[in-house]
């Protein structure tokens, strides 16, 4: 305890007066004539004991009434148990992440840390301030009740969001309310994913509630991709899962089940289908349901049509028409006029495969033909060196004779560099067309007579050059996606979001077709974070050790968290209490005078 | 409900009844209307020689109903006779220190309420042709009157009481012995004493009184601030009559006082009724009708 005025303490020297006159045997100069003095002194002796106590009893009354009187007078501010708390900012962190969701002793894990949470809130008082953080960052604040309401409607995440955001949101909260005590108090499941390093919040007190027991076994599916991610209609997933033992797993695709199998331990396994539409369409991996459902599925989305049509152009050279008649054999493109394949000095539309000429007389024509199909890029004079390739299934291919790519000067076309040849751009790629800066010879590049040739050019004609399917966007659960130009919303389950620029994908996981006015133009797949799967927990201790704060404390029981959430040894002004215990000390001197005053000298008194 | 103020002089307010006159004034108008209350004639009780018939009054003795005129005439009649003229009678006044004292202004001293008391029982007494004596004492008999019948007797008694007393001693014994040597014959002798003395002395004067066959009441005059402390504070309480003094909080033993005196009372309770004595606490704010009831009822107990 310490005093904000002590130089009030000098009051308590007032004590002194009671016990002062208690000792002292005073000089009554009042005399009274009474004849039946006997009987007052027969009164005397036979009450002496009571008398006694009696006048203790007020001697030690008075004193203590003056004591509390001077102590209230000084201000003191000190801890007192049992008195409630001081005025706290309490803010408390939900972890209802993913894993959240995990059935323990037959029930959801987060109704657990729902029941710690209300016994928390409920302990809070008017004169705190109450607010409750998901880990996915939605603050709720207000009247306990509101926050109360709040916690009863939380529902598990489709994945791991981001605690330690959720937590320091939390602290600087309870820290900027500015009142004598705040408080995080975190209920988790103590996921050691979620905790990947120390936390500093500064000085707040942190309270955490954490479950103690082994993590339930999980089993996740780990894999669910659709290769290639156009169908032009066949395709195939490849499909995985976590888990040392067999697990049976069934391919659902555009609500249908398309395929079921057997995974063995970890294998990954690929599946080919076939489907029958067109289009978009949703599909997912779904295992038998363990303690944690919300992993038991992923999704994927795949655009499936028809094999793209291709014209292939006599300047694009013989192994080029030799490799399109092979895709054309095995059905993964078709002969047509959508996508042309060229030189690029003969090129006559969008989109193409635009191979650099053989002769470099050609050139100019080249360029020109370049800028005639607003192609963002030019080809500069021919170099004759040894190189190799840099680049996705192109990598250390030689390259022998290339002109290199020069981009145009305040050109705003995206473009990506698909390869590079000396550093040098020497395959790029932008909205319908791909550049290649060697023409397709043995003589420029040994590219035409190596393995990884077909499959390059089967990947570029039937997925890059391809108008449709372009608009597949992965994300996890609420976080921050960036979306194809003119998406207007995303559509999934029967709901429209609406977006605006910079959108945030749902917190579930699912399929969400992203739309264009009218026209679905791409999906959306958000699944669950492959880490969230992983259950195992953190101790108490290294649950505490990851968390900074003023005064730390780790608990698996709810009653001691409701508890430590407000702390009783901060100071608060005992003024008050002194002043009622001064009070209740008149209110008993009182009492004890008057139970000796007959009620008719009362009234007189 | 209004409260109706008495109109008999021995049903009011002692302190007032004593400021409208004289000693003899105010015995006679206590006696009168204390005689009044008793609706029958003074000269008439239930003794030997038959005077008249009256009616039936509810509270009657049975014993004294003409059983005959009811048999004959179906009347309720009640025989009444001439009362004896031959009781004697002494009252004992103490007129110690003790007794010149009143806890509060606007009542009588113990005194002043103890003459009026004897003045008016010996003038009932005397109105019954009564022999009545007077025996006045402190720390020495003042006064010693032996008992007379007649109307100057009362006259005597009454000069008797304006003498001097206030010793600071009461010989109450003494003046026991004395009254009952002033009756021959068993009679009456009522003792009216703050009975602030030594009770074993005053014990054994009662056994002598008794033995001579005299019926003995004794009144006990107490102020009421003497029964409950109705003062405040701290002081020195010194006895008048002697060198005691009691330093004390009137609040720390107001409570255990009155249970000291409501013990010393019944305590003299007992020992009188194990004598044969009545005793009676008469409070000096009550009416002088309640002495002269208990003087009065000592009277009719005697054959």
């Amino acid at each position: 305890m310490s005093f904000l005025a002590p130089i009030w303490l000098v009051l308590s020297a007032a004590v002194a007066v009671p016990l002062f006159l208690h000792l002292l045997r005073r000089r009554i100069e009042i005399r009274r004539e009474f004849p039946a003095a006997r009987y007052l002194l027969r009164a005397e002796k036979e009450n002496v004991r009571r008398l006694k106590l009696r006048n203790l009893l007020l001697m030690l009354l008075r004193t203590l009434t003056l004591l509390f009187l001077a102590l209230a007078a000084a201000r003191p501010i000190g801890a007192l148990l049992g008195s409630g708390h001081v005025p706290t900012a309490l803010a408390v962190v939900m972890d209802n992440t993913m894993s959240s969701g995990a059935i323990v002793d037959g029930n959801p894990l987060l109704s657990r840390l729902k029941v710690a949470a209300r016994q928390v809130i409920e302990g809070a008082g008017s004169n705190d301030q109450t607010w409750l953080v998901t880990a996915d960052g939605v603050v709720t604040g207000g009247a306990r009740n509101v926050v109360l309401d709040a916690v009863d409607r939380i529902e598990p995440l489709g994945g791991r969001a981001d605690l330690v955001a959720a937590i320091t949101h939390a602290a600087g909260l309870a820290l900027a309310a500015d009142l004598t005590a705040s408080t995080v108090v975190v209920l988790t499941d103590g996921q050691s994913s979620q905790w990947p390093g120390d936390i500093s919040l500064g000085d707040v007190r942190v309270v955490a509630y954490a479950p103690t027991g082994n993590a339930p076994f999980n089993r996740a599916v780990t894999m669910a991709e659709p290769r290639p991610p156009r169908w032009s209609p066949k395709g195939s997933v490849l499909v995985g899962a976590s888990g040392a033992d067999s697990v049976t797993f069934r391919v659902t695709l555009g609500g249908r089940t398309a395929a079921r199998g057997l995974l063995r331990g970890s294998d990954e396994q690929v599946v080919r289908l076939e489907p029958t539409e067109r289009g978009w369409l949703a599909g997912a991996v779904d295992l038998a349901p363990d303690e944690l459902r919300g992993d038991d599925e992923r999704h994927f989305a795949v655009w499936v049509g028809d094999a793209p049509a291709v014209n292939v152009l006599p300047g694009a050279g013989g192994f080029v028409r030799e490799a399109v008649d092979a895709l054309v054999q095995s059905t993964l493109i078709t002969r047509g006029s959508a996508i042309e394949v060229a030189s690029v000095d003969e090129a006559s539309r969008r989109p193409a495969l635009l191979l650099a000429p053989a002769d470099p007389v050609r050139l100019g024509a080249a360029n020109r033909n370049l800028e005639r199909l607003g192609i963002p890029w030019r080809l500069a004079e021919v170099r004759r060196d040894e190189t190799v390739a840099r680049g996705a299934e192109v990598d250390g291919m030689p390259v022998r004779i290339r002109f290199p790519l020069r981009p145009v000067a305040g050109a705003t076309s995206a473009s990506d560099t698909l390869a590079t040849a000396s550093g040098e751009p020497w395959i790029v790629a932008g909205p319908d067309y791909v550049l290649v800066a060697s023409s397709m010879s043995t003589d420029a590049t040994a590219l035409p007579i190596r393995a990884p040739f077909l499959p390059w050019l089967s990947n570029l004609l039937s997925q890059r050059l391809t108008r449709e399917g372009s608009g597949l966007v992965h994300a996890d659960p609420g976080a921050s996606v960036r979306l194809p130009a003119g998406v207007t919303g995303f559509e999934g389950d029967s709901q429209v979001f609406s977006v605006g620029g910079a959108a945030r994908a749902p917190s579930r996981a699912g399929v969400f077709f992203l739309r264009r006015g009218e026209e679905r133009v791409g999906a959306l797949v958000v699944n669950p974070e492959r880490e969230e799967s992983r259950l195992d927990r953190l101790t108490g201790p290294e649950l505490k050790a990851r968390l900074r704060g003023s005064d730390v404390a780790v608990t698996s029981d709810p009653s001691e968290l409701s508890r430590s959430a407000f702390d009783p040894s901060a100071q608060r002004p005992l003024q008050a209490i002194l002043l009622l215990l001064a009070l209740g000390c008149l209110i008993a001197e009182m009492v004890v005078v008057r139970r000796a005053e007959p009620r008719g000298l009362r009234r007189a008194a | 409900m209004p409260v109706v103020a008495p109109t008999r002089a021995d049903l009011i307010d002692p302190a007032s009844l004593a400021s409208l006159g004289r000693i003899e004034i105010v015995a006679r108008w206590v006696v009168d209307g204390f005689l009044s209350g008793l609706h029958r004639s003074p000269r008439k009780g239930f003794s030997v020689e038959f005077a008249e018939f009256r009616p039936y009054q509810p509270g009657d003795d049975l014993r004294f109903i003409d059983w005959r005129v009811v048999a004959r005439a179906d009347k309720w009649l009640v025989k009444q006779f001439e009362e004896e003229t031959n009781t004697r009678a002494a009252l004992v006044l103490d007129v110690s220190r003790s007794m010149d004292w009143s806890g509060s202004p606007e009542r009588l001293t113990k005194l002043r309420y103890a003459e009026q008391v004897v003045a008016a029982i010996a003038l009932l007494l005397i109105r019954q042709r009564d022999a009545v004596g007077l025996v006045r004492y402190d720390d020495r008999l003042r006064t010693v009157l032996p008992a007379r019948a007649r109307t100057m007797q009362w006259r005597r008694i009454v000069r008797a009481l304006e003498d001097p007393g206030a010793g600071t001693d009461s010989r109450m014994a003494e003046g026991i012995q004395q009254a009952a040597r002033l009756i021959r014959r068993p009679g009456i002798v009522i003792v009216i004493s703050d009975l602030l003395v030594d009770q074993d002395e005053m014990e054994r004067a009662l056994r002598v009184a008794r033995a001579a066959g005299h019926q003995v009441t004794v009144l006990h005059i107490m102020d009421p601030s003497e029964m409950e402390l109705d003062t405040r504070g701290e002081a020195i309480f010194y006895d008048p009559e002697g060198t005691l003094e009691v330093t004390a909080t009137v609040s720390d033993v107001r409570q255990a006082y009155a249970t000291t005196v409501a013990h010393a009372i019944e305590e003299w309770r007992l020992r009188l009724a194990a004598l044969g004595a009545g005793y009676e606490v008469i409070r000096t704010d009550s009416p002088f009708g309640v002495p002269l009831r208990k003087a009065f009822a000592t009277r009719q107990r005697l054959p």
